[in-house]
């Protein structure tokens, strides 16, 4: 289909569709050769600027002035962040990549504005790239999310990185590559863009949970991750081969109306289906395909930890919907009940084996289970109330998880390895502000009024009361009241505990209380005026069909 | 209106705990921040009553803005009778618990105070909120502050009744939420009036009622579900104590009566007879259960499960002489209960103990503490004349016109309050003053007198002369009783008039 366009016209490539993404990867080459330029590191700067600025100008002279001011911002940064942070490559990375973040959030943002919803309001659905992508919905508030948590956890992670002396130079551009194949996948429209763009995503951040090379249990999380999530792929991969068999279509929508056929062999449909529910569940954490989840979690670098549960979980369900919705519109009544029953058990189980947890981390990684149980009861409300309120929940579930690992961050770097509860005792009096932001971040975890959490859960549990899941909805209820107890009970430790003088206090630097502020002052705000990003997550409720 | 008391009285507490987070922590500002914003709160709550029109049943000043349209949530605010005086005895009571606490809270003041705040703005937000959504919000933050109340101002076991208490009280919470979405998605809208017109089919009330009812029946609390309250009055600091007892569980009672009833009429009058039995239950064990305590603090909190018990004995009745009654005995537990917990509070400070045990004869020695811990609970067990008579006793004779067998039973129970309050006050008071502790003890300052004094007046005053508070209350829980479709009592023709 591709080879019969022998050429392909430039100027039809509609850019625009994936201009964050093409930012985010041509800035991680960037940083990449800056990071082995060595002392020629200026002149590959402005020779990577140079080119950049050019576009800029082109963009802006064409009218693109967004886009082409973003061109000419970064292309003149790369070569000034290397002269203004002469001895310190770290810094020019962070920084780097924290613009080229920012820039990919502000050109989301300008895409809807031009591409997707030009009259405002609701999305208007289209594809591009001969329907490999989809300009929809579920691709821009999926973006919002994955490039908000990168940008977060670049600054959370600068300082502990340097403490553990974790290699640099590949941290960012693999950060932005993954991010990159995160976007890809909200975007995904066809089965070969689907699985490459969870391959990139996760080839990645199999490298990045293995980054501290001296540290044992990172080794084990990325041999866990590496060797199970391949497991994965090829699964989810024989999954995507028997729909193709079913229904000789690549793209979802093709795929969705084979389905529909009776003529279609249903049986190899079906083992498709659930081939690929196997696959992806793993991705996001969904019991019972979980159980790397506290290992990887645990033993990763935290800030790698931090920015898997938040932008992963969203990706993930990025592809969770728009297959389950698009392409598998005819088989609901097959995997709403199974994915109605892996949700249970997600929230269930996770809330449950959490609370036996001792050491902070394992602990949020059983907590992340549990809300991607909550974020499942949006996919199963099969609406479009229920699209909209999974993808507002992940971004809510990723502000207050990327603030909560970053205050353990910030306590780990004094404790100089794992954090477990009993490290925090008495952290109310000794370091207020960083217990406040905690304890701040996991009441939204566990879903108290005035917190984003609450409004996640709020929107999540009226889809589904809504399509009928009550029972569901009073599940995830039971499981929010257990998982209340653990989320209090590190609060509590925290306030309610005498302090220990002997453990330290926690070490807090500029980037990381920036990075963690950011996300708490989200958790009020997406909490107390949730209007504005809701209201565009309800707009984002149209997908390509 | 967009902007009127009720907002103002909501936001004046949460502006002094933010004005908290920029001073300095220094004691002095601290009580200047918190009597300021409290007192102010409370003048703001006068205006709302100044602005009520008694005779209307309906909510009234109502105050609207939008808040998250995309869920169709607003920051909707209202007031009737039943909520008025629920306000104010809130506004009333937290400059007092304020002022109790400034020389008895020694860590850390200032959260102390900020999360009174917060917890008094949550609070007036559960009794003003007209919008479902809204209500739930406040009802499930009110946890927020008083898990840290308890947790950290606490007793020795402060942690273990704290997160009993947030557990407890959540998943009721919760699965009210669960309820009141269910709503929403049959009417489309949050809004409490078209809720309420909402017709719903007999096993859909059922359900629903359910979900409320638990919500209301573990914060009021109702028997079984009581079991969290004791460890969270007995190892709460006194502030919170006063503020569970006194308004915190009001929240319980007033969630019944404003959505339970209502909402769910069919429901309402089917299980009525149930809750009838369960009050009286709850009355009597908590009566003998009180009977058999040997910490005074421990006492009053059974004595709270009974106290509530005819509360909601009162509610449940469903005739006008009744279920007023109730609302009137909320505000009459308020106050006796939360005197009480201040004495206590009081008594403790000088002492560090509340085994019944250590005190005795201690009239001797404190009688001004005596003499107003006997009035107290002379309020608190009903003696004519006290504001609990005026209470309890029209419960009781509403009661004995719909279930003859409850009222005798719950009789008992007033009975039982005389017994453990008098029994109480007569070890520790009475008797020969033994032991140097007792002999040491010094009576009440000034201050300490002040803060208790507004309690006793008021206390004095609804005893002699209720009918401003009957006044107050009684055309909003008509308005109740009418839709659940008990008529009015042809008693009283002239108030149903008056209503047109």
């Amino acid at each position: 289909m591709f080879l019969a366009q022998s050429s392909v016209d430039v100027t039809s490539i509609a850019w625009s569709s994936f201009a964050p993404e093409l930012v985010v990867v041509c800035a991680a080459l960037v940083l990449l050769l800056l990071a082995v330029a060595g002392r020629y590191r200026l002149a590959v700067a402005a020779a990577c600027g140079l080119p950049a600025i050019g576009a800029g100008v082109w963009l802006v002279a064409s009218g693109h002035v967004l886009p082409g001011a973003v061109a000419v911002t970064l292309g003149a940064a790369a070569p000034a962040l290397v002269v203004a942070f002469p001895g310190r490559p770290s810094l020019t990375q962070s920084w780097g990549s924290g613009l080229t973040l920012f820039a990919a959030l502000l050109l989301t943002f300008w895409q809807y504005a031009e591409v997707l919803a030009p009259t405002g309001g609701l999305i208007a659905p289209t594809e591009a790239l001969q329907g490999a992508i989809a300009n929809d919905g579920i691709g821009f508030f999926t973006r919002i999310t994955v490039y908000l948590s990168a940008l977060l956890v670049v600054p959370i992670g600068y300082g502990y990185l340097r403490d553990r002396q974790i290699g640099r130079a590949e941290v960012e551009p693999l950060l932005l590559l993954s991010v990159a194949g995160m976007a890809f996948l909200g975007v995904a429209n066809d089965l070969i863009t689907l699985f490459i763009s969870l391959e990139v995503l996760s080839m990645a951040l199999y490298i990045l949970t293995g980054l501290a090379r001296r540290d044992r249990r990172s080794q084990e999380s990325s041999l866990k991750y590496f060797v199970t999530g391949s497991v994965a792929s090829a699964i989810l991969l024989y999954g995507m081969a028997l729909l193709y068999t079913a229904t000789g279509a690549l793209d979802l929508a093709g795929i969705g109306s084979g389905l529909g056929l009776v003529t279609s062999p249903p049986v190899v449909g079906v083992l498709g289906l659930g081939l690929v529910t196997v696959g992806i569940g793993f991705k996001v954490a969904l019991a019972p395909f979980h159980l790397w989840t506290p290992d990887v979690y645990q033993g990763a670098p935290t800030n790698v930890t931090a920015f898997m549960a938040a932008a992963v979980k969203a990706a993930g369900f990025a592809a969770l919907l728009r297959l389950y919705l698009v392409a598998f519109p005819t088989l609901s009544s097959l995997w709403v009940p199974a994915l109605s029953v892996m949700a249970a058990i997600s929230m269930l189980y996770g809330a449950w084996v959490a609370i036996v947890q001792r050491d902070i981390k394992r602990m949020l990684a059983y907590s992340s289970i549990t809300h991607a149980g909550y974020a499942t009861i949006g996919v199963v409300s099969n609406s479009d109330a229920g699209l909209s309120s999974t993808l507002w929940y992940l971004l809510t579930y990723a502000v207050a998880t990327l603030g909560a690992f970053g205050c353990v961050v910030a306590i780990e770097r004094v404790r100089q390895g794992e954090v477990s509860l009993v490290d925090l005792r008495g952290m109310g009096r000794t370091s207020p502000m960083l217990a406040g932001i905690f304890t701040l971040c996991l009441l939204s975890l566990a879903g108290v009024p005035a917190t984003a959490g609450f409004i996640g859960k709020l929107t999540i549990f009226q889809a589904g009361v809504a399509a009928g899941h009550t029972w569901l909805v009073v599940i995830g209820v039971v499981s929010s009241v257990i998982a209340a107890f653990f989320y209090l009970r590190i609060a509590g430790t925290m306030f309610l505990d005498e302090a220990d003088e002997t453990r330290g206090l926690p070490l807090v630097t500029t980037g990381l209380s920036a990075g963690v502020s950011v996300a708490a002052t989200l958790v009020l705000f997406l909490g107390i005026q949730p209007q504005l990003l809701l209201q565009l997550a309800e707009n984002a409720a149209a997908v390509v069909r | 209106m967009a902007f009127g008391p009720i907002t103002l009285t909501l936001a004046l507490p949460l502006l002094g705990a933010l004005v908290l987070a920029f001073v300095a922590d220094d004691p002095r500002v601290v009580r200047i921040v918190g009597l300021v914003a409290s007192v102010a709160t409370f003048v703001a709550s006068l205006i709302i009553f100044v602005d009520f029109d008694v005779s209307n049943p309906a909510l009234q000043l109502e105050e609207r803005m939008s808040w998250v349209p995309a869920i169709g949530a607003d920051f909707a605010l209202a007031v009737d009778g039943v909520s008025l005086a629920l306000i104010l005895l809130t506004t009333f009571l937290v400059p007092l618990i304020l002022l109790a606490s400034f020389d008895s809270v020694t860590t850390s003041l200032k959260g102390y105070v900020a999360a009174f705040l917060a917890l008094e703005t949550a609070v007036i937000g559960v009794f003003a909120a007209t919008d479902l959504l809204l209500f739930a919000v406040f009802f499930e933050f009110t946890l927020v502050p008083m898990y840290f109340i308890i947790g950290i101002w606490g007793g020795a076991n402060r942690r273990y009744a704290a997160v009993k208490f947030f557990l407890y009280t959540t998943l009721g919470g919760l699965l009210m939420l669960v309820a009141i979405l269910y709503l929403f998605s049959q009417t489309g809208s949050f809004d409490y009036e078209a809720i309420r017109a909402l017709e719903l089919g007999t096993t859909e009330q059922h359900w629903l009622f359910a979900a409320f009812l638990l919500a209301f029946a573990i914060k009021v609390p109702i028997f079984p579900v009581h079991t969290w309250l004791p460890d969270a009055h007995t190892e709460a600091p006194t502030g919170g104590s006063v503020f569970l007892a006194a308004v915190l569980l009001k929240m319980g009672t007033f969630g019944l009566l404003r959505y339970a009833l209502p909402l769910f009429p069919d429901a309402t009058v089917a299980w009525a007879p149930w809750l009838l039995g369960i009050a009286v239950i709850g009355i009597l064990y908590g009566s003998l259960v009180a009977l058999m305590q040997s910490d005074i603090k421990r006492l009053i909190a059974y004595s709270s499960v009974a106290h509530m018990g005819f509360v909601v004995l009162g509610t449940f009745a469903l005739n006008a002489t009744a279920t007023t009654a109730s609302v009137v005995q909320m505000i009459n537990h308020g106050l006796s209960t939360g005197a009480l917990f201040l004495l206590i509070g009081f008594l403790y400070e000088r002492r560090h103990t509340r085994q019944i045990a250590a005190f005795g004869g201690l009239a001797k020695r404190v009688p001004v503490m005596a003499g107003l811990w006997l009035l107290v609970s002379m309020s608190s067990l009903a003696l004519p004349g006290l504001n609990g008579f005026v209470g309890e006793f029209p419960i009781l004779l509403g009661t004995f016109q719909t279930a003859p067998w409850a009222g005798v039973l719950a009789a008992f129970g007033a009975v039982l309050a005389a017994l453990y309050l008098l029994w109480a006050y007569q070890r520790m008071f009475h008797g020969p003053l033994v032991g140097a502790d007792n002999e040491h003890t010094t009576d009440l300052k000034l201050r300490e007198i002040g803060v208790l004094a507004p309690i006793v007046v008021l206390i004095v005053a609804i005893g002699l002369y209720p009918k401003p508070l009957f006044d107050l209350v009684e055309p909003s829980v008509e308005r109740v009783l009418t839709e659940v479709g008990v008529d009015a009592p042809a008693a009283e023709p002239a108030a149903a008039q008056t209503d047109q």
